[in-house]
């Protein structure tokens, strides 16, 4: 492995942002206020599905008070979805136009001088609807003669993705053991801190300025403009705070556009914020899905086949879901090596809220397949689930077919490091009643290959200023939604330039003032892609610098120059050194006053058509489960993962730690509770997140590999932590009770029925 | 955000506050901690004219034990006030224990003990304890006071046999019999900062004996109202106690659940947690009891 990283890499640097978010001065969106500003509401579809008779909103309008009212009629028409390269799949517009298709879904859209005008003016809108018949399951949805959520969607499948290699027939045949299993996994949500907000000001000559809250500023940008039907460059997109997205944000939103759009007619500024109910009764989630999963192993259990089905309950548009139906196959056979794959994805639209990208992006629910069959066969096969792990366990140099090959992989070390952590093999010996220890792996992107938004730019660009001061200014369309990038990005610009991290500020909020472009703040991409950029950048700024050390100390063609505490020096004698500060100075002077600038780019190529760079790690869960009320206690969580290298290892341990609380959710006590297409927990009484006090001890053990394509070799940690966590606590409650879940969530009722145990 | 217009009142006495209530009782609530009251205002599931504030009206709240009348909880106590007080640690665990791990910190600090039972929750975790213990709601009004026994305080769900114009002034609670032993516990989905999907409390002492003399069993989330399992309470009381006792009072409790299915619980599950609860509650309060014997006999 690589180690002459700098010293700043790998190192815990607090994050810029957390004074201000734990005092409360952090500015969110929701915070801004400007002159004359009004306030928006959404008056949304109180139906499934139905077809839109008859509006009338001139109550609504006579309401004094009222600026503007508007419905679908009244706007462009134009429909859009993060999919541009494929213009089919565009399926929503901001306002409902002839049709709703589930309960939220948007009609109409009121400015008012303040909330509760807006409000009441919302109430007196009249809408006649006819109901139509509803779908809200993707049996349903697919049965014969089922009703049509969108017209061009036949058996309402939106979207058919396949991946096929290997002798699929001949592999079952060969393999001595064969099991097929049918998972059922639910929608959860993002449930994010900060609901959505967005304020539009209306600017000279119809440009829009939109402050959002949003994890992807430039594709907001790109399908604003293009809905209201104005140039890319009149639209200025730009995020304060953001308080978490987890993939809720990634979109253009109904109420960004409807914010734009009246703040141009009315010429004032618009806002709207979304409240708690909205976004738990009509707001994005993960997706359900029915995955059915028939593997093949030899009796010494190596895998040999996989054939992998797959229906996703898209809800009522496609949003993120084709995205979401690509990735379930890629993640099917991601971790293991596997000769013969077979993969048959199906995005279904049901007329509930949409589901889009969600933390993981369709990895929690095919893990959660493939590692709880994978336990189920390690036991039948009489082989340790860690062992049955490690003979399959992808290894750096493997192929995976049609995506990539893998350069650094820390699989194996990750596997092992959790087995001796968790005390695996003696715990396991020495069984305690209602005890259980449980393993599931996990492998993930570092950033999407695809380019399904078509961008004509680069996937990520910055800009670098350095300054005489010893500054340096970055500017970067990256967005930080809490994660922490504003952090990594400086430390890493930092550490390249060898200056200090305090001396570096960051841009990087602004569409119209940062380099085009970054495709924003999903697939754990920016690590990796805004880290390459920034590095290309400094490179460039140093062929800037070099030339001044090369002059002022008569140097041989042979020497290197060395970037370190805020000074440049011979690496072979660092005597013969100056200051950063003077050297840009120099710089400057000899440039004749033209500022020391560069612009630095990184789109992946040659690495396949998935990621650049893929991440590993296995977590053991041990829990107690309490067999008279069926409840879980999870006792510990032992995560061992490879991040390639670490650049900020508290980041990393915040990651983790997120994830895990994510992860407790969607495995134990996150579900909607639907009433046909209805929404009945919509408050976090009743959907049940856990809290930080619910969260159970945790260790996290880290395996170091140096990923070549990685800036200072590092890979992602973001999502792929939040992938095995259903899986190693559904084990882990197999190994207590005797119940094995297919079914998530895991809870006390399903445990104590299928132990005969409820009456 | 659809919080509608009202008047809030803060009068600086008792009688102050009841000449409000009377005032404005075509329209008109009562504000203690309003750890209930404000989230129905924000969301508009309530519309009310006046709001009468409790807050400025001495001598309400109070928190007190002696050993003659036992434990009287002021009106506006707040429910981690009373989680606090030694007294309600050690003579009375299963409120203590309701006190402390009901919703969360902050809602705690804020809210009251009267709030919690006079908004009528079948889920109200202060009330299965509060029954366990004989407790008497002190409600006053222009006129003068009345106390009703809690067993008798609850109506149906929101609903109380409190009149309008009538304040809880205070809860009292009786002084343990010696030799006793009470507890409360609940289950609910998320293990911390939840709200109650089935709570059970019991309290009970022995006799010279070693017999159950005093025998209390009450549960909540699992009826209209917070309820008594009286069924349990006979078969207990006077006997000598046994496993075989203490499971058929279990049974006899669950039997006399009326759960309802809910999102936070099916209707099946509710009554089977509450033979289990009901087991469990019932040998801790033993457990106590026998030790309190064991020391008090010894020190006789």
């Amino acid at each position: 492995m690589k180690t002459n990283n700098p010293q700043l890499i790998g190192q815990s640097i607090p994050r810029i942002d957390g004074p201000h978010k734990v005092t409360g001065r952090a500015i969110y969106t929701d915070d801004l206020k400007l002159p004359g500003m009004l306030y928006g509401k959404l008056l949304r579809s109180p139906y499934a599905h139905a077809r839109i008779k008859r509006i009338d909103v001139s109550k609504a309008r006579a309401l004094p008070g009222v600026k503007d009212v508007i419905i679908g009629a009244d706007t462009p028409q134009i429909k859009y979805g993060n999919w541009r390269l494929v213009p089919e799949s565009q399926d929503e517009l901001p306002l409902a136009v002839d049709k709703v298709r589930f309960i939220g879904d948007e009609v109409a859209a009121v400015a008012a001088i303040d909330p509760e005008t807006a409000e009441r003016a919302c109430e007196l809108i009249e809408v006649e609807y006819e109901e139509l018949p509803a779908v809200f399951s993707v049996e349903d949805a697919c049965a014969e003669g089922a009703p049509l959520v969108h017209d061009i969607s036949k058996g309402n499948v939106s979207l058919v993705r396949k991946i096929s290699y290997g002798d699929l027939e001949g592999m079952f045949q060969k393999a001595d053991y064969v099991r097929e299993d049918t998972f059922r996994v639910h929608a959860v949500q993002h449930a994010y801190l900060e609901p959505c907000a967005s304020l539009a000001e209306p600017d000279e000559g119809g440009r829009i300025t939109l402050w959002t809250s949003t994890q992807t500023p430039y594709l907001v940008q790109c399908l604003l403009a293009s809905t209201l039907g104005i140039p890319e460059n009149h639209v200025r997109v730009m995020k304060v705070m953001v308080g978490g997205g987890f993939g809720g944000k990634m979109e253009l939103r109904p109420w960004e556009f409807c914010a734009a759009f009246m703040a141009r007619r009315t010429g004032k500024p618009v806002k709207f914020t979304l409240t708690r109910v909205d976004e738990l009764a009509f707001g994005r989630r993960r997706h359900g899905m029915t995955l059915y999963s028939k593997v093949g192993l030899s009796k010494d259990g190596k895998l040999l086949a996989k054939d992998f089905q797959v229906m996703l309950d898209g809800g009522a548009y496609n949003a993120m879901g084709p995205t979401a139906t690509f990735l379930c196959g890629t993640f099917g056979n991601m971790a293991y090596r596997l000769p013969a794959y077979r993969y048959f994805g199906r995005h279904v639209y049901t007329n509930k809220p949409p589901a889009s990208a969600m933390r993981g992006f369709g990895a929690p629910q095919a893990y959660f397949a493939m590692e709880s069959q994978l336990n189920q066969a390690a036991l039948d096969l009489g082989i340790d689930p860690i062992d049955l792990r490690i003979i399959n366990a992808m290894e750096e140099g493997d192929v995976i077919p049609e995506v990539a090959t893998v350069s650094s992989c820390g699989f194996k070390q990750c596997l092992e490091k959790v087995r001796a952590a968790s005390g695996w093999d003696e715990k396991r010996k020495n069984k305690k009643p209602g005890h259980g220890l449980g393993i599931s792996a996990f492998s993930f992107i570092s950033g999407g290959v695809f380019n399904w938004f078509n961008t004509k730019y680069n996937f990520s660009s910055v800009e670098v200023r350095v300054y005489d001061d010893g500054t340096a200014h970055l500017f970067s369309m990256a967005c930080d939604i809490g994660q922490g990038t504003d952090t990594v990005l400086r430390q890493i610009l930092a550490a390249d330039l060898g200056i200090g991290i305090d001396k570096v500020r960051l841009t990087s909020m602004d569409t119209s003032n940062t380099p085009k472009a970054d495709l924003g703040s999903w697939g754990s991409r920016v690590t990796l892609m805004n880290g390459n950029a920034i590095l290309d950048a400094c490179r460039k700024i140093k062929d800037m610098l070099i030339p001044v050390m090369f002059t002022q100390f008569d140097l041989n063609q042979i020497q290197d120059i060395a970037f370190e505490d805020d000074h440049l020096f011979v690496r072979s004698n660092p005597k013969k050194r100056l200051s950063f500060a003077e050297c840009v100075y120099k710089a400057l002077r000899g440039r004749r006053g033209e500022p020391l600038s560069a612009h630095g780019f990184y789109t992946p190529r040659n690495r396949g058509l998935v990621s650049p760079a893929f991440s590993f790690g296995a977590q053991v869960a041990e829990v107690s489960v309490d067999e008279q009320t069926g409840l879980v206690k999870v006792d510990n969580i032992y995560t061992a993962h490879d991040c390639g290298v670490t650049i900020n290892k508290r980041a990393v341990e915040g990651q983790l730690e997120g994830a895990i609380q994510m992860g407790l959710g969607y495995a134990l006590h996150e579900q909607f509770a639907m009433q046909g297409g209805r929404t009945l927990n919509t408050s976090f009484l009743d959907y049940k997140m856990p809290t930080a006090q619910d969260m159970p001890p945790s260790v996290s053990l880290e395996v170091e590999t140096y990923e070549p394509e990685g800036p200072f070799g590092a890979k992602e940690a973001g999502e792929g932590l939040a992938i095995p966590t259903a899986a190693s606590v559904g084990h882990a409650v197999y190994e207590a009770t005797g119940y094995r879940c297919q079914d998530l969530p895991i809870t006390p009722e399903k445990i104590l029925r299928a132990l005969g145990k409820l009456k | 955000m659809a919080t509608s217009h009202f008047a809030l009142h803060q009068p600086q006495s008792l009688s102050q506050a009841l000449d409000l209530l009377e005032m404005h009782r075509a329209s008109v609530r009562l504000l203690a901690g309003g750890t209930d009251l404000v989230p129905k205002l924000k969301v508009g599931a309530l519309k009310v004219a006046n709001l009468v504030s409790l807050q400025g009206v001495p001598g309400l709240g109070a928190v007190a034990f002696d050993e003659g009348q036992g434990l009287v909880i002021g009106g506006t106590a707040r429910l981690a006030q009373v989680a606090a007080l030694p007294e309600v640690k050690r003579l009375y665990p299963g409120l203590a224990h309701a006190c402390s791990v009901m919703a969360t910190t902050q809602i705690r600090n804020m809210g009251t003990v009267a709030g919690n039972l006079a908004n009528a929750a079948p889920s109200a975790d202060t009330a299965a304890p509060l029954l366990a213990y004989d407790a008497r709601v002190t409600a006053t009004n222009k006129k003068g006071s009345r106390d009703i026994p809690l067993a008798q305080f609850f109506a149906g769900p929101g609903l109380s046999v409190l009149e309008p114009g009538e304040i809880i002034t205070a809860i009292t609670v009786p002084p343990p019999p010696p030799k006793s032993g009470s507890a409360y516990q609940r289950l609910s989905a998320r293990s911390q900062v939840d709200i109650c999907a089935v709570g059970v409390a019991a309290s009970l002492s022995l006799d010279g004996q070693g017999r159950l003399a005093h025998c209390r069993l009450a549960c909540a989330s699992v009826a209209p109202t917070p309820l008594r399992c009286l069924e349990a309470e006979e078969m207990l009381s006077g006997q000598a106690p046994g496993d075989d006792l203490l499971d058929r009072a279990a049974q006899a409790a669950a039997a006399a659940a009326k759960p309802i299915d809910d999102m936070r619980a099916s209707a099946a599950y509710r009554r089977q947690m509450v033979e289990v609860l009901s087991r469990r509650v019932l040998a801790t309060c033993l457990a106590q009891a026998a030790s309190l014997a064991q020391a008090q006999g010894g020190a006789a």
